[in-house]
């Protein structure tokens, strides 16, 4: 999780909107360019982001999950295939939950509502492409929910993603709204300490995705 | 067909109906009883069988007239045959005339049917002569008797084809002064053809009556589909447009002061209520009117009000109840899956959660937020609900209860305690306040609310 470490404070960043509503594509835009930052490339459909990802080179795009043609998740895993370190944001209006999660599986790392602040979303945008996940509390909820479902769920082989008590913790508190300074503060962390053990947690469901996935292609006959 | 003077259009038929192949040429009655038949088309499966019986009618009384001619040198009055022969041929075009109308279909036109059958029978002796009929020769009637057997099974089942049978048979039998194989068999045959037919119509009934509920209930779901997919619309249209503007106007109004920034967090309320209910999926409303624009002193009120509707509903998506809290104020973080709980359970911790965040919302200052975050674990759900307000001061909530103001612990020690769970307080002045409600989830309490 450390490509995107280069990443300066106040070094521009090359981002990429996604979003089938002009008025938002064009705000985000707007703040982004006002920020500082290069707004390499806008588009209202999904099928077109996978198309110019690769041509573009965003290090962060502003993906709206709900996109008329085709899913986020089909987006995101066709951006991750053709730029492999590209981050993804996604930005909801709706808390879209199952979405939002299979979204994250598929390996977005960050989340933000779309009532946020323009502080807030320049802060998240920073925070993306320095490769460090930007979590909301709702999404720390759905993240959670996941990992107990998983230990409910779990097959003999035992191979599902466990949460440490830390992380477990640590999520908790994410979700219930305290900023990492303020776990820090409470656990007797370091501030790096709190933000790694959440990139844990996406970084363990990301990879059980995959094998996840693989495992499915396996069987199905379709890794040749 | 006659038409009375003052009636325009074409003649009685529904040739009028442009695009009606089907109907051209029908008489109008047919037409006018379809009108009054709809939306549920009973009876028209039996209508084949009604044509089927004419035609078998007129079948048996063509061979009534074959055999006359061939055997009338043998009988022993055969010019008394005629009038019978006339007569038969007169109630088999009555009949068949008669059978057409559903309306006639009675038990007049039924017993009339079968009076007449007796006249050939009983007349036999005399026209035929008894030593040929107790040899077993057929009577005049022959086949043609079993034409009442037929109407009557087809009218009325099985039942009433086995009581025409033997009625007829019986009288047979009584015309002939001795008994053989030859002269049992028409009767054998008219009760098995009695059964028989009798069976087929009502199974065509049971048809039927299948077939009208099938096209009600597809006209039901048509509806139900019709009115999710207009809900879905809707549901997009808002999401395609008010609330973008609505996040927007709030996004941009964020840094705003005085009013502007009134405004936009007015917006960012409605967003956030509107976002909730286009999102509900689950049909139990939440404990919570529709807009909890007023995350003030009455939200919480009245969703202790509304509460009962829930009281002993099925499982409830405890989601469903907690996103109704859900506004710019309080942020709710729940599992993607459904957590289901009995509704009585669900009502109570809703309650109970209201109460809470009511409190923080009035008691934690103008600026405080509030985050409810809903856990399920295998034997457990916990909701937790923290603020960033001004805290409670150590003593502060036993001394409310003291002097009688039981708000907080009576709203959610005791709801909470009455469906077997636990509360948990923390509370640091400037700290905000953290309220943790844990419940047996139905697994372990599924004989006692399940």
């Amino acid at each position: 999780m450390t490509a995107g470490a280069a990443v300066d404070a106040g070094e521009p960043i090359r981002v990429m909107v996604v979003d089938d509503h002009p008025m938002w594509r064009e705000g985000v835009a707007r703040d982004l360019a006002e920020a500082g930052h290069e707004v390499v490339a806008t588009t209202g459909e999904g099928r077109q982001a996978v198309r110019i990802c690769a041509a573009a080179r965003p290090q962060v795009v502003v993906l709206d999950l709900q996109l008329p043609d085709i899913s986020g998740v089909e987006v995101i895993r066709g951006m991750l295939a053709e730029q492999p370190g590209v981050r993804v944001l996604m930005l909801s209006a709706s808390g879209e939950q199952q979405s939002v999660l299979d979204a994250i599986k598929a390996g977005a790392t960050g989340y933000l509502l779309k009532s946020a602040g323009p502080g807030e979303f320049l802060d998240a945008v920073r925070r993306t492409a320095t490769g460090e996940a930007v979590f909301t509390p709702g999404l720390a909820g759905l993240v959670l929910g996941e990992y107990r479902r998983l230990a409910a769920t779990a097959r003999p082989a035992g191979d599902e993603p466990r949460l440490t008590d830390r992380e477990t913790e640590v999520l908790r508190l994410v979700a219930k709204g305290l900023s990492y300074k303020q776990i820090a503060g409470r656990l007797g962390l370091s501030h790096r300490t709190v933000q790694n053990h959440v990139q844990n947690t996406l970084g363990k469901l990301q990879l059980h995705n995959r094998v996840e996935l693989t495992r499915y292609a396996i069987e199905q006959g379709l890794d040749d | 067909m006659h038409i009375g003077p003052g009636v325009s259009g074409p003649p009685g038929t529904a040739r009028s109906v442009p695009g009606w192949p089907a109907l051209a040429g029908r008489p109008v009655v047919c037409h006018r009883q379809r009108v009054r038949q709809n939306p549920a088309p009973v009876g028209t499966l039996i209508v084949p069988l009604w044509r089927a019986l004419a035609v078998f009618r007129f079948t048996a009384l063509g061979y009534v007239l074959v055999l006359y001619v061939r055997n009338a040198a043998d009988y022993a009055h055969p010019l008394v045959a005629v009038p019978v022969l006339l007569g038969m041929i007169a109630w088999t075009v009555a009949a068949t005339w008669a059978y057409a109308r559903p309306r006639l279909r009675r038990w007049p036109l039924l017993a009339a049917d079968l009076f007449v059958a007796l006249v050939p029978l009983l007349v036999s002796p005399w026209i035929i002569g008894r030593p040929a009929l107790a040899d077993g020769v057929p009577t005049i009637a022959v086949a043609w008797l079993a034409g009442p057997v037929l109407a009557w099974a087809v009218a009325g089942g099985r039942r009433l084809g086995v009581t025409a049978a033997l009625v007829l048979t019986a009288a047979d039998l009584a015309v002939r002064d001795r008994l053989n194989e030859s002269s049992v068999t028409p009767g054998v045959l008219m009760l098995l053809a009695g059964i028989a037919v009798g069976h087929v119509a009502r199974l065509i009934g049971a048809a039927e009556d299948r077939l009208q509920r099938a096209v009600e209930l597809e006209a039901a779901t048509r509806e139900l589909a019709a009115a999710t997919r207009e809900r879905e619309r809707l549901a997009r249209d808002i999401h395609d447009s008010v609330l973008q503007v609505l996040a927007m106007v709030a996004r941009r109004g964020a840094d705003l002061v005085g009013e502007a920034g009134e405004l936009a967090r007015l917006a960012g309320e409605q967003e956030a209520a509107l976002r909730a209910l286009v999102t509900s999926r689950v049909t139990v409303p939440p404990d919570k009117p529709a807009a909890p624009v007023a995350a003030g002193p009455t939200a919480a009120g009245s969703a202790m009000a509304a509460r009962p509707a829930t009281l002993d509903a099925g499982p409830v998506d405890l989601r469903s109840v907690v996103n109704g809290y859900a506004s710019s104020r309080v942020s709710v973080a729940t599992p993607a899956d459904p957590v289901l709980l009995p509704g009585r359970l669900a009502a109570e911790l809703g309650a109970a959660l209201g109460a809470a965040v009511d409190n923080a919302v009035r008691h934690g200052g103008p600026q405080a937020r509030v985050w409810v975050l809903v856990e399920e674990e295998p034997d457990t759900v916990t909701v937790s609900i923290r603020d960033d307000g001004c805290g409670i001061r150590p003593g502060r909530l036993a001394e409310a209860a003291a002097q009688g103001r039981l708000g907080v612990s009576q709203s959610i020690e005791g709801r909470v305690a009455e469906i077997g769970g636990t509360v948990r307080i923390v509370s640091e002045p400037g700290a905000g306040t953290e309220i943790e409600l844990r419940v047996p989830s139905p697994d372990t309490t599924a004989e006692e609310y399940g």
